[in-house]
């Protein structure tokens, strides 16, 4: 936790920094009749700033190096799966689209990260992809990212 | 009296076929969505959000508050079956609930929280159709000035719903208020922060962070674990839910106190359901006769939090229809959805749009009905989608997820955004920071800048615009002592600690 904890304190700080930095520098702080557009960012980046040494003082401080943040072992792998089977979804989104989608996303993650059995794998995945795209394409008019098929 | 005009055009308004449906559809999903451990209110809303975009917005109002009422009751069933709270209102249940459980009186355990709930919330739509006239028609009188310092003291009072750390979850609220600086400037028109990608130069919308947040957020943090908890078997029969002669003498001051102190700590801006179930078991046990019994099955600890969870989510109403500043982080997303259908929350709301508000009010005493037969005579349904995997309900979440997303504008763009505010939705849930925090910062960001900017141009004093005027300057002295009084006592307590090690 503390390592987490200069480690964000530290982003934070750049982070602040910069965006008060650039609000100065590209945008006006004071209009005609009153506080411009940079105004505001100006100030918030100012409060983080003050904020993120805090905790990072606070972190650096502390001898103590507290408890891990990222699960190890087969929590991790189960995480990045996760994380990676959600992220692909969403970058092939409009390429294969969301119906076809669902399906291959729902087999992956049922089928080689919880092992459940084929048929239920299969009939899960065919029902929530036809429910979601009856309700949101067919009902509600919005129309989901359709594949190479049309759904 | 016009107030009975108002209520009897409320009740035209939720009694039609469609609302009816609705408030049903919403009670059952949100106790589904409130038992099911890793899914709580927050999400349960924001991804119910997408599907009341086609309705009229009374109707999706209706919805999401029968929603919310419901996922108040659902989690206290997984806190009392599987000692896991469902949602974050229902952690102290666990401490009593699970013991009757243990004991063979879970149906007791679960049926005086639907009670209480039922007590609770009618109580609790009663004191909000009282107030919420009152409060609109003095707000009217509200300028620039007072609403920046209403909206500053919902921020600082955000850090109340975070309990951790104070210095996380104002860390927590200012992102929030950075990420509303991006798109363009309100006032002048100039694209901020958006280094030339024209999505973030509309600004970033809440419904993708809010979805990612919590939806994704949650997900991801059971989706290290594999495996599930163990339910506990019940029964459920009629005669098991019913409190017998003794727990009703035991539970009834714990219900009526509990809703009180519920309704209260809801009004409140920041202060949610949570809060307010912790200072109700505190208070029940420092009341209770028999105080040792707490921690050991007394049903007072059940049923007295279960009715202030449940007071509270309305009272959360209040502020957030007469003032448009939300009382919990719920009631934010619900805010950002009433600025989507182009209501404008806040006193002008009770006159502009009074089909909306009492079809809401009198949506919410037929949700209370719906939930007490709901919650006593279908338990077992409820109990059984206990049952589904984790490894089966996380993907199909994470579907939702995505086409909630999507569907706010059909942008794959959003959908994106959303992924990545579920991995730090993740981080900050591990590391002890507030997304509740973040999104009320993010649906205000843009209504606090413009009320403090409007109130500097017209002011010829500088700041002190906000501290000579008496609403404002009361409101303005309660957020700064918000945040000085933690940090104060914060800093007393690090002296006292370095004192100690030192001797």
């Amino acid at each position: 936790m503390r390592s987490a904890d200069r480690i964000a304190g530290a982003a934070l700080l750049a982070l602040a920094i910069a965006f008060s930095t650039g609000a100065l520098k590209h945008y006006a702080y004071w209009g005609e009749n009153g506080p411009g557009p940079a105004f505001l960012p100006f100030w918030l980046g100012l409060v983080m700033a003050v904020l993120a040494a805090t905790l990072l003082v606070g972190a650096l401080r502390s001898r103590d190096p507290g408890p891990a943040w990222l699960p190890s072992g087969d929590g991790l792998r189960r995480l990045a799966l996760v994380v990676g089977a959600t992220a692909a979804f969403v970058a092939l989104l409009n390429v294969v689209g969301m119906t076809i989608g669902t399906v291959l996303f729902l087999v992956v993650l049922m089928r080689f990260l919880d092992r459940q059995p084929w048929p239920l794998t299969i009939a899960v995945a065919l029902a929530v992809a036809g429910l979601n795209y009856l309700v949101f394409t067919r009902w509600l008019h919005v129309p989901l990212p359709a594949g190479p098929f049309g759904f | 009296m016009d107030f009975l005009a108002n209520l009897s055009l409320g009740f035209s308004v939720a009694l039609t076929p469609f609302n009816l449906l609705m408030a049903t559809c919403g009670v059952v999903i949100g106790i589904l969505i409130g038992a099911l451990p890793g899914i709580g209110p927050p999400s349960g809303v924001a991804l119910l959000l997408p599907l009341t975009f086609g309705m009229d917005p009374t109707s999706g109002i209706i919805m999401l508050a029968a929603l919310y009422a419901g996922t108040m009751y659902g989690g206290t069933i997984t806190s009392v079956l599987i000692n896991t709270p469902g949602e974050s209102a229902s952690v102290v249940t666990c401490i009593d609930g699970y013991q009757m459980a243990l004991q063979g009186r879970a149906g007791a355990a679960l049926g005086i929280a639907a009670i209480g709930s039922f007590i609770a919330g009618t109580i609790g739509v009663v004191l909000l159709m009282l107030v919420s006239p009152v409060l609109a028609r003095w707000s009217l009188a509200f300028g620039p000035p007072e609403t920046f310092a209403l909206l500053l003291l919902g921020l600082t009072t955000v850090t109340l719903l975070t309990g951790e750390s104070a210095l996380k979850g104002y860390i927590s609220m200012v992102l929030g208020l950075m990420i509303a600086m991006v798109g363009f400037d309100i006032i002048s028109g100039d694209p901020r922060y958006a280094f030339g990608v024209p999505e973030l130069m509309d600004g970033i919308d809440f419904l993708p962070v809010a979805i990612g947040l919590f939806g994704i957020g949650e997900v991801l943090a059971g989706a290290e674990a594999a495996g599930g908890a163990a339910i506990l078997s019940a029964r459920y029969g009629w005669r098991d839910v019913m409190p017998t002669a003794q727990d009703w003498l035991r539970s009834r001051w714990a219900i009526a106190r509990g809703t009180v102190l519920g309704f209260l700590v809801g009004i409140l801006p920041g202060a949610g359901p949570t809060v307010s179930t912790f200072l109700s078991y505190a208070l029940e046990k420092k009341v209770s006769k028999h105080p040792e019994e707490f921690g050991r099955g007394a049903i007072e600890g059940v049923a007295g939090p279960e009715s202030a969870n449940n007071a509270a989510a309305t009272g959360a109403m209040v502020p957030m229809l007469t003032l448009g500043i939300p009382g919990s982080a719920t009631t934010a997303i619900m805010l950002g959805g009433l600025m989507m259908w182009g209501l404008r929350p806040g006193p002008l709301l009770f006159e502009k749009n009074p089909q909306f508000v009492w079809g809401l009010i009198a949506s919410q005493y037929i949700a209370n009905v719906m939930l007490l037969v709901l919650s006593t005579v279908f338990i077992p349904l409820f109990v059984r989608a206990l049952r589904v995997p984790y490894g089966i309900l996380m993907p199909m979440i994470i579907v939702f997820c995505i086409t909630g997303a999507y569907s706010l504008k059909n942008s794959v763009f959003d959908v994106g955004q959303m992924l990545v505010f579920g991995v730090l939705g993740y981080g900050m849930k591990k590391l002890g920071y507030s997304p509740a925090a973040l999104t009320l910062a993010l649906v205000l960001g843009p209504l606090a800048e413009r009320a403090l900017r409007q109130s500097l141009i017209i002011s010829d004093s500088g700041a002190g615009i906000f501290f000579m005027r008496p609403i404002s300057g009361v409101l303005m002295v309660a957020a700064i002592a918000a945040v000085l009084v933690p940090t104060l006592r914060g800093l007393a307590a690090a002296r006292r600690r370095a004192a100690s090690r030192v001797a």
